[in-house]
């Protein structure tokens, strides 16, 4: 045979499926993919091409043109490195195989509550595993009752809709009399929730809309203000890199890119005409010192502040200092923000003399700090002062186009249908709750110190009204958690406080712990029962790409592989346990998986536009673009032309700068006062260059959402950690999570490129690798969330570099429920290894896979 | 009918696209007899380079791409004793994954470092532009089917040669002819920012001169809104920068060294008495 002939042979061998590969996980996938499979095993993962199986013609691509050029989006899906690289995910060193046990729990005799997070696991049998879960799970009820028992069940990750995936058991314990659930809150979006939403409504997580601002921005925008927003990273997980040619293609307009962040993030490395480089969480100084700017040289759009917002003169006193005798000059600003003040002088004049619209991308010091409410709300008023929602001039968001579904996130042409599958999801419901829940920020509260009490379920779809009521924990007549049933255990990783939340994970109330799950990391090292799951490439299941840049599709998604070891589904797990209480039938209502995606398919909206056995056949579909695209109003536009009969969404149907209803319920509120103030510390938070802790740790910890990532996901994949801004290999040959620090910094400290370095306040330590650049501003460091935790003290020193164990355990602000993940003080040090080998030869000698991180064989007695 | 590639660096978002499909197609996967798999980590065979430029606040990332060049005079081919490394006639160069014996020449005799050696299977490897699926049909290797930008273009050369003629070849000194080609390729940039000490003001539409020390052309700019300056493309040498303003003392700084990016900071300009 020729070589052309054995390659063709062997492509003959090769089987194609289309699976999601988004991490949204909430039943919205994304980053729709080829994935072909030969002997069993998965050979490559590639973009989805639209025209696989269908002409172009037949889903109508869509252009946008402007100023004499033309935007074409790909035949192909743009999906990023983690689901291109996400084979090594499924075959990882670190993928649970079979049900573990905690060596020294006990469930008839000694638990050994103390030791989770020390002691290691041993194999169990399924029979076995399934034995303890269920005598326990009755075990709880009879003695507590059912709300004894805490659903840790929602987040992000794999996006399985028949097949659950966060929250698959919850239909169960529903059956079961109830139960308590942690409430997902809007993260990534803390600022905007808690505090925009005040201002101007922007149901249901506090952004603008933002349909057809693609258009909008080619024809009309002179500059994007990229605050904070990192729209080559963010995107990743969800929807792939269509903004990446979107922002080419704007600078081939001549539109200017000004980043504002403390660091050259991913896009600001290819895109940016100008970095302003600012403390992590200082922005409200330099908004204010804006306004000032506007204010005094007269250069903002006062009818439309007479028009459309109310309450402007209460912030108008406060900027220019008859309030509190402090004018918000940019020399004042400048002192507080580390940006001098002439360029604060520039930026203002800048933005009042051309058409600016504000980008964002989730994440990051400027909207998940302490206060975050406070840059959030004053970003509307900035808005406002220069005419929000007239052409060019709006608020635009690079990622989660269609997030909920609605044809108002939409900035790119829409498609006939925006396709949805939420009729088979068996995963978490964002709109039901029990009648006790935990917010998921408060988890750690809720164990240590209950009672507690709060505002707002903090669900994300909620209303902003739910924000005036308030919840306790423990509701009368429900008994406190004292079982965690965990399906997302990645709260020490990703949340608030993490150190705390290992104290609670500790905390002898909570009588066992069973975690179900892909990969053995994070949370799992706490619980007393582990059982394996899947991953989507070992199930049948449907699902959509309801995020993407391009075309929207819904999948068939046929089982690639057969199941590693003796992984089971998510719901299966669910199924298992109810078919040991007799509810099998209950909760699967008789229907298989395929006749489950039937049920999504016909609820999805492509119904009607192709039929079941040409969808199975095809194995995906592309919704036609909608012919009448371009009639969706863009952003802000019908509020801008007229707010009587467009309104917003708040009491005066008009951005209230000053807010009636915070005042009126939250009247002695210093951290939330009913207009956007600078609180750089106060009851909740001493987080600020300001406070005396400064003194100790005097380093602002920028956090972005990561960029080998998505939150916990991915950090496993060999091929991203020997990339320098994924990890830094230590002398001890140990991958240490890279931590960005100027070369100021570095060397006022004695650390040079490639050390290890402890960061670390009051509430613990976080060993890293440094990675000395310019890309981050002196007086601040820049640490990705979501490595994978390797406790060398469980709760007090990480080796994986889980910047989330030293975040502020404390929320927003006291009413508002949203936690403070970057912003933060620190201090680092440079690591003697050897010494820290001495203090800790058990931790620091424990397996780790040289190019994987710590996997099962680092927490398994005896290895295997 | 002959191969090329052409990397345009300016439309490189960084993502590693390329590198990750590179492993994705050729880790753990058999594709003898084009190659055999590639090992899981520490070979590159399509690489990405982050190139870091400027010190703060002027800092921007350059992307560099290393890849086996399929250069049409390979030294990799002749250093080659066993012969097992072959041209085809679409000009891409293989090793023969079952005729290499593992002697390593090739390794040193890549000018580009694009040769890896698998101490496991105790043979040379390298890029393949994925041979093995070009013959089964496939229109390009896999890191120009990930790209998202469209910084990779793979095709004939008959067809690309517009865009060939406006690109240049990684190393022409090496005279190897290579098959890839390159638009963009970082050079050096000279940047700063002028300002009013006194008034506390970005000065705007200050005129700066850039001259070449030793050729003594001179090239010139004007400040931006926030009073700053950037040139860029710039050859490896010594400069001088003037910066002059109606009613200002102008400044002048000498040399200005551009073995790097160079930021020169922020310059102050003080008012005529």
């Amino acid at each position: 045979m020729t070589n052309k002939e054995i390659a063709i042979k062997e492509a003959q061998k090769e089987k194609t499926y289309i699976i999601g590969l988004g991490c949204c996980g909430n039943g919205v996938d994304g980053n729709a993919s080829e994935v072909d499979v030969k002997d069993g095993k998965i050979i490559r993962i590639r973009p989805l091409h639209f025209d696989r199986k269908y002409k172009p013609e037949e889903f109508r691509p869509w252009k946008i043109k402007a100023r004499g050029q033309v935007y074409e989006p790909p035949m192909k899906n743009l999906i990023p490195p983690l689901s291109l690289g996400y084979k090594k995910r499924v075959y990882s060193s670190n993928r649970i195989l079979y049900p573990l046990k905690r060596v020294d729990f006990d469930p008839k005799g000694d638990r050994n509550i103390e030791n989770r997070g020390k002691s290691g696991y041993v194999r169990i049998s399924w029979d076995e595993a399934l034995e303890i879960v269920v005598g326990e799970i009755k075990r709880i009820i009879a003695k507590y009752g059912p709300y004894a028992i805490f659903s840790q069940s929602d987040g992000h990750g794999e996006t399985k809709i028949v097949n659950g995936g966060h929250g698959a058991h919850r239909d169960l314990l529903d059956l079961l009399g109830g139960y308590t659930q942690q409430t997902r809150n809007p993260d990534s979006w803390e600022g905007w929730y808690w505090g925009a939403k005040h201002v101007w409504g922007c149901e249901p997580v506090g952004m603008s809309p933002i349909s057809n601002l693609m258009l909008d921005i080619a024809e009309n925008t002179d500059v994007l203000l990229h605050w904070g927003c990192d729209a080559e990273t963010t995107t990743w997980g969800w929807a792939g890199q269509s903004a990446s040619r979107f922002l080419y293609w704007f600078s081939d307009l001549g539109i200017k890119h000004v980043f504002i962040c403390p660091d050259v993030n991913y896009a600001a490395a290819v895109h940016a005409d100008k970095w302003i480089p600012i403390l992590p969480n200082t922005d409200a100084a330099m908004q204010f010192a804006i306004a000032y700017v506007w204010l005094t040289e007269d250069t903002y759009d006062k009818e439309y502040i007479a028009t459309h917002t109310v309450g402007f003169d209460k912030f108008k006193d406060y900027v220019l200092g008859k309030e509190d005798g402090i004018p918000k000059t940019p020399k004042w600003a400048s002192e507080l923000c580390g940006v001098p003040s002439r360029t604060i002088k520039a930026l203002a004049r800048y933005w009042a003399s051309k058409r600016t619209s504000v980008a964002h991308g989730n994440g990051g010091s400027y909207i998940r700090g302490p206060y975050s409410t406070e840059p959030a709300r004053l970003e509307v008023v900035l808005l406002a002062m220069q005419g929000l929602g007239k052409p060019g001039a709006n608020q635009v968001k690079f990622m989660e186009w269609g997030f909920f579904g609605r044809p108002y996130e939409m900035p790119i042409p829409r498609p006939v249908v925006m396709p949805q599958v939420f009729a088979c999801y068996h995963g978490f419901d964002v709109t039901k709750y029990p009648k006790q829940i935990i917010p998921k920020d408060l988890v750690h509260e809720a164990i240590l110190n209950a009672p507690i009490s709060w505002y707002g379920t903090s669900l994300l779809a909620e209303k902003v009204e739910n924000q005036f009521q308030k919840y306790t924990y423990p509701v009368e007549g429900c008994s406190p958690i004292h079982m965690i049933w965990t399906d997302s255990p990645c709260w020490i990783t990703c949340w608030n406080g993490g150190n705390k939340q290992i104290e609670a994970f500790k905390h002898p109330s909570i009588e066992f712990i069973v975690a179900q799950h892909i990969w053995l990391e994070n949370d799992c090292l706490f619980a007393d029962v582990i059982l394996p799951v899947r991953t989507k490439f070992e199930e049948l299941d449907i699902g959509v790409d309801g995020l993407s840049g391009q075309y929207r599709t819904i999948q068939y998604e046929g089982q690639c592989i057969e199941p590693l070891g003796e992984s089971k589904g998510d719901w299966e797990i669910a199924c298992m346990v109810a078919e040991k209480l007799g509810l099998l039938e209950q909760v699967t209502k008789g229907k298989s998986i395929e006749e489950w995606m039937k049920v999504g398919f016909e609820h999805s909206g492509c119904a009607e536009l192709i039929s079941w056995d040409k969808f199975k056949e095809n194995q995906y579909y592309v919704i036609p673009t909608d012919t009448e695209w371009d009639k969706n109003s863009r952003g802000l536009q019908d509020f801008y032309e007229n707010p009587e009969k467009f309104p917003l969404t708040t009491p005066t149907g008009k951005i209230e700068i000053y807010s009636e209803r915070l005042a009126k319920h939250f009247p002695d509120d210093e951290e939330r006062p009913p207009y956007p103030k600078w609180i750089p510390y106060g009851e909740s938070h001493q987080e600020s260059l300001l406070c005396d802790r400064a003194k100790k740790y005097p380093i602002l910890v920028c956090s972005n959402h990561p960029r080998w990532g998505v939150h916990a996901n991915h950090d496993d994949i060999t091929w991203f950690r020997e990339i320098k801004t994924c990890k830094v290999k230590g002398p001890d040959g140990y991958q240490y999570h890279t931590v960005w620090i100027h070369p100021k910094d570095a060397a006022a400290r004695g650390i040079a490129d490639g050390d290890v370095v402890n960061i670390y306040n009051e509430r613990g330590g976080v060993l890293a690798g440094a990675f000395v650049t310019e890309r981050i501003m002196p007086g601040s460091i820049s640490i990705d969330h979501g490595a994978k935790y390797d406790p060398i003290i469980a709760g007090e020193l990480d080796r994986g570099g889980a910047i989330n164990t030293i975040t502020p355990g404390k929320l927003t602000s006291k009413n508002a429920t949203g936690m403070a993940t970057s912003g933060f003080l620190v201090e680092v040090e440079r690591v003697n290894l050897d010494e820290l080998n001495r203090k800790y030869p058990e931790a620091l000698r424990r397996h780790f896979h040289p190019t994987a991180g710590p996997g099962v064989e680092s927490f398994i007695v005896g290895g295997k | 009918m002959a191969k090329v590639l052409v990397v345009d660096v300016n439309k490189c978002n960084g993502c590693y696209n390329c590198q990750i499909a590179c492993k994705d197609e050729h880790v753990a996967n058999d594709w003898t007899p084009y190659a055999k798999p590639q090992p899981d980590t520490g070979q590159f065979w399509t690489k990405v380079e982050e190139i870091e430029r400027g010190t703060l606040p002027k800092v921007k990332v350059a992307y560099m791409h290393q890849i086996c060049q399929h250069c049409d005079d390979a030294p990799c081919v002749t250093a080659c004793k066993e012969k097992a490394i072959y041209k085809r006639e679409d000009g891409i160069v293989i090793i023969d994954p079952e005729k290499c014996k593992g002697s390593r020449s090739c390794v040193d005799a890549c000018p580009y470092g694009a040769i890896y050696f698998n101490w496991d299977l105790n043979i040379s490897q390298k890029c393949t532009f994925c041979a093995h699926l070009l013959d089964r049909g496939w229109k390009e290797p896999r890191c120009c089917d990930a790209c998202p930008t469209g910084a990779f273009t793979f095709g004939e050369e008959e067809d690309l040669k517009d865009v060939i003629a406006k690109a240049e070849l990684l190393h022409p000194e090496y005279k190897a002819k290579p098959r890839v080609y390159y638009l963009g390729i970082p050079r050096k940039f000279v940047a700063g920012a002028v300002y009013d000490p006194e008034e506390d003001e970005c000065l705007i539409g200050a005129k700066v001169t850039l001259t070449s020390l030793k050729t003594k052309k001179n090239q010139t700019a004007k400040t931006d809104e926030f009073g700053d300056f950037w040139f860029d493309g710039l050859d490896v040498g010594e400069y001088s920068l003037l910066i002059e303003k109606d009613g200002y003392y102008a400044q002048k700084i000498e040399p200005v060294k551009t073995e790097k990016d160079v930021n020169v900071g922020d310059i102050k300009l003080y008012k005529k008495a």
